[in-house]
């Protein structure tokens, strides 16, 4: 079968002539609550940094969706994108560009549960095609909360508003943020949802870290180096470490007055660490680290290599939901010099802002350590650590593979001082790049062995700023491709594989997690977790 | 030596040739900070520049900085006038901090290399000294010639060269330009064929990537359905100096859609015009010369049938930083717009530094290209006999 660039190439000669593997088509894009956050902060700056690079088709427009906007609707949305891009945007935003860039965005007010709103919506789109001369090809982005999936993808059926994957009819795609359910039960009813409208090549789930240039680098990495893939295994690998480390907690304050500026309690309290990072940022970059070589780089050739990995792993037991993973809550602590306050005391104070009634004590775990295997030949016996928390020390996402000792020998012959491994540590966020430590003589007549680190960073050796993860992501969509995308079967596997940790969790009732201060590495139990096995978290 | 002194922190000045590496690897310890992380020195490739003007060479000494924070690499600046003297070599080495990274500090290296009388073709020799193995070279020619025109020197510092930069603006005689370079890049091809790898790259190529975008975008079938089969005009208007970017255009979309040359006429003064066969019967290409302005071009118009009625899709350059497009025609079609991205030459040599695919469609267009400009050389010929 043709992919959808070879179809549009065969139909227009001119288009090879772009040496370009992205091919955004021109199209409309929908942003369902245009008025919101993600809206403001990455998907207008995001477009906006595509514009000023020429990557947009010049036949496209943005359409804003949702309530939240007043007067005239099409000018609010362009001063809101404008402090977005004020705000956020990587580069600054310039007079002549920016009138570009206005000129294409607009916005209907209306609620995403009521039929007038899909109505008013189409005319708008119908008006945008005509004026743009966009041939009817729609993108539409549901950046609203999981529970309003359902009723947004209903009503565009109903209104119209999605053509068939078929043929030469336009397009249309939606991309679904994560999280994609609270559990398998709500995954498998989203997608069932999604399903009923949307073909599953016009689906595109979205998980932004797979937009990052070192998640992809991963597969270069591996697949592009002969001398990493002949050791990427269980003959030579002691072990893996994948680290999501956050620096902040819940609430934002002006640290000036100490007064909250901002919160993601409302988001984060019941939802917690392992379904807000562990099942789908970690496990899809767990996917790249430990899949076989797919033959071809088709997005569902790699799509099911990853997959088969998510189905590789060795099931928990409700016993090993307890002695294999650890949740934790920080308190209050110290982060550079400030003092901070633990997790309980932001959700209390989120609801007492809100004159909410204030909740039972909170048990939504803000740190999550684990250990997992991957039950194929192989990473057979090879353990992978997961570990992820806010309020931690530093900003870092790190995946770490360590080698295995060299035999007691030789230089390794004294137990006293035995040999740092050899490690090839990537580092996802931030300062993106790869170090590897090896043993080298120190300098003079003894033969004194010293570990050495060989360090690539992107910026440094590849100059200027990267394109953030979301500008890639929306021409991938607009080009039709999905490979950086979470597919169903993905997500409903990385949902199984969680589930009898949520399941224990629930069933457990505990009163209090175990606690860890902000700005320390987390609780003691994930040091134990890890030193019972006669290793180390890294010092990141 | 470096004008932009913020950037170059330490300037050596001239060395011999034999202690350049020396000096070098002092110049770099030398700004190690005692308790600082060790200096890091970043270099994706080797980048010879070659150039003839010293006019020029300082130009391209304010470009350096800009290019190494695209794509940091050693570069080996040669500067070399002509002269019939037996004349000789001078070194100079800097260290360039870069300034927009965080992290460790991070330098890259230059050496310039100025070179007078009969000591030019000694600079290969210098260069092969100076290379740093296991990574690309570059070779930027930045001499307003057609390469291969240069003999046997291009020929030289390009031996181990896997790209080769050159930017066609300003030639003094495009058609000849032309029907070198076309034979040149088609040797490269046939070479690659050999294993031995190595591609050339037009700057002006690059320049012309959203004109291409914005041709392909407007012409498409489900946005136009009809207009690519009915064209019959393409009109390209260029300021003074800017006829190879029509040469380009015009040799791209004519080789895209697979169209026959059939004659050529020579206007006398500012205009050529070709005539092809297409598919659908005939189509004029005409390239103008405006009077005035930047050495781009200006305005493109294609006559091709819009919505079924004759129209034309009209391109026009706005306020530099925005290529439109207007449906002639159409009703209440509003203009479609691109935006034009930083152009500065040192942009464009440094992604052209990381992009190492070979552009088939270039070597393409230059091969129809060479053909128009076969002709025009055929009949600017005879009309001299």
């Amino acid at each position: 079968m043709a992919t959808a660039i070879e179809t549009v190439e065969r139909e227009n000669p001119l288009i090879v002539s772009t040496g370009a593997t992205l091919l955004p088509q021109p199209c409309v894009l929908v942003i369902f609550g245009a008025a919101g956050d993600l809206s403001w902060r990455k998907l207008l700056p995001a477009l906006y940094n595509l514009n000023v690079d020429g990557l947009l088709p010049s036949n496209f427009a943005v359409v804003g969706f949702g309530i939240g906007a007043s007067g005239d609707t099409d000018a609010w949305l362009r001063d809101r994108a404008r402090d977005g891009i004020n705000h956020y945007s990587r580069r600054p935003s310039d007079d002549v560009h920016w009138e570009d860039f206005a000129r294409s965005l607009f916005y209907v007010e209306g609620s995403f549960n009521e039929a007038r709103a899909y109505a008013s919506l189409r005319a708008k789109l119908e008006a945008v095609d005509h004026q743009f001369g966009i041939p009817g090809n729609r993108v539409f982005y549901l950046a609203v909360p999981p529970q309003a999936v359902p009723s947004c993808v209903q009503h565009l059926k109903e209104a119209g508003l999605i053509s068939p994957a078929e043929g030469d009819r336009p397009f249309t795609r939606v991309i679904v943020e994560k999280p994609i359910g609270h559990d398998l039960e709500s995954a498998r009813e989203i997608n069932s949802c999604l399903a009923t409208a949307f073909a599953e090549q016009q689906t595109y789930r979205i998980d932004h870290y797979l937009g990052k240039e070192t998640v992809q680098n991963l597969l270069v990495l591996r697949f592009a180096n002969s001398i990493f893939e002949p050791l990427w295994n269980q003959k030579y690998i002691d072990h893996v470490q994948i680290t999501v480390a956050e620096e902040e907690g819940l609430t934002h304050r002006d640290p000036q007055t100490g007064e909250v500026t901002g919160s993601r309690v409302g988001y984060y309290e019941g939802v917690g660490a392992l379904r807000d990072i562990v099942q789908n940022h970690i496990l899809q970059v767990l996917c790249l680290v430990a899949m076989e070589p797919p033959r071809s780089l088709e997005p569902d050739v790699i799509r099911d290599s990853k997959t088969q990995v998510l189905h590789c792993l060795r099931p928990l037991s409700p016993d090993d939901a307890s002695k294999a993973v650890v949740r934790a809550q920080y308190i209050g602590g110290d982060m550079l010099g400030q003092e901070v306050p633990g997790y309980r005391h932001e959700v209390r104070e989120f609801f007492a802002m809100r004159k909410q009634p204030i909740p039972p004590e909170s048990t939504t775990e803000t740190f999550v350590a684990m250990r997992l295997f991957v039950d194929n030949w192989r990473w057979a016996g090879v353990p992978f650590y997961l570990r992820t928390g806010k309020r931690l020390p530093k900003r870092v996402t790190e995946v770490a593979i360590q080698f295995k000792d060299v035999p007691p020998v030789l230089f390794n012959a004294n137990p006293s001082v035995p040999l740092e491994p050899t490690v090839l540590a990537m580092r996802i966020n931030p300062d993106e790049g790869m170090s590897l430590r090896l043993a080298s003589k120190l300098p003079g007549p003894k033969v004194r062995i010293y570990p050495v680190k060989l360090e690539f960073h992107y910026n440094a050796s590849y100059g200027e700023s990267t394109p953030e993860a979301y500008e890639r992501l929306l021409l991938d969509v607009m080009a039709g491709d999905p490979t950086l995308f979470m597919r169903s079967d993905a997500v409903e596997a990385s949902w199984a594989f969680v589930m009898p940790i949520l399941d224990a969790w629930n069933e457990g009732h505990v009163r209090y997690l175990p606690e860890y201060r902000a700005g320390t590495w987390g609780p003691l139990e994930a040091d134990q977790l890890i030193e019972a096995d006669g290793r180390h978290w890294r010092v990141l | 030596m470096s004008t932009d002194t913020s950037d170059c922190v330490e300037d050596v000045g001239v060395v011999p040739l034999s202690s350049i590496e020396r000096t070098l690897s002092s110049a770099l310890t030398k700004v190690q900070q005692p308790d600082l992380a060790p200096v890091v020195r970043a270099c994706l490739s080797n980048l010879v520049i070659f150039c003839r003007e010293p006019e020029r060479a300082a130009a391209i000494e304010k470009d350096i900085p800009h290019i190494v924070r695209l794509h940091p690499a050693r570069v080996l600046l040669l500067v070399a006038p002509p002269g019939n003297d037996e004349g000789g070599i001078e070194a100079q080495v800097c260290v360039r901090r870069h300034r927009a990274v965080t992290g460790p500090a991070v330098y890259s290296e230059q050496v310039t290399l100025r070179a007078s009388g009969h000591a030019v073709n000694r600079l290969p020799y210098v260069v092969r000294t100076l290379i740093i193995g296991d990574l690309p070279i570059n070779l930027w020619w930045a001499v307003p010639q057609s390469p291969p025109l240069a003999g046997t020197l291009l020929f030289d510092l390009a031996e181990h060269a896997e790209q080769i930069i050159y930017d066609s603006t300003g030639w003094p005689e495009p058609a000849h330009g032309i029907m070198a370079a076309a034979a040149w890049l088609n040797r490269l091809v046939e070479e690659a064929k050999r294993g031995f790898w190595r591609t050339a790259a037009d700057l002006n190529w690059r320049r012309l990537k959203v004109w291409r975008r914005l041709c392909q975008q407007a012409l498409d079938p489900r946005t136009a359905p009809g207009a690519i089969e009915s064209i019959t005009e393409l009109v390209i208007e260029h300021g003074p100096h800017g006829v190879m970017q029509a040469w380009l255009v015009g040799g791209w979309l004519a080789h895209r859609l697979g169209w026959q040359l059939d004659q050529s006429r020579v206007q006398p003064g500012n205009e050529v015009s070709w005539s092809f066969r297409t598919a659908h019967g005939t189509a004029r290409v005409r390239f103008h010369r405006l009077p005035e302005g930047p050495p781009s071009i200006r305005h493109v118009r294609i006559a091709c049938k819009l919505e079924g009625k004759a129209g034309a899709l009209d391109f026009a350059v706005e306020d530099e930083r925005r290529l439109a497009v207007v449906l002639e025609g159409v009703e209440a079609a509003l203009p479609r717009t691109v935006a034009l991205p930083r152009e500065h030459e040192h942009d464009l040599v440094g992604q052209q530094l990381s992009d190492r695919e070979r552009h088939p469609v270039f070597v393409d267009s230059m091969r129809l290209a060479r053909n128009m400009a076969n002709m025009v050389i055929g009949m600017d010929s005879a009309a001299q006999k």
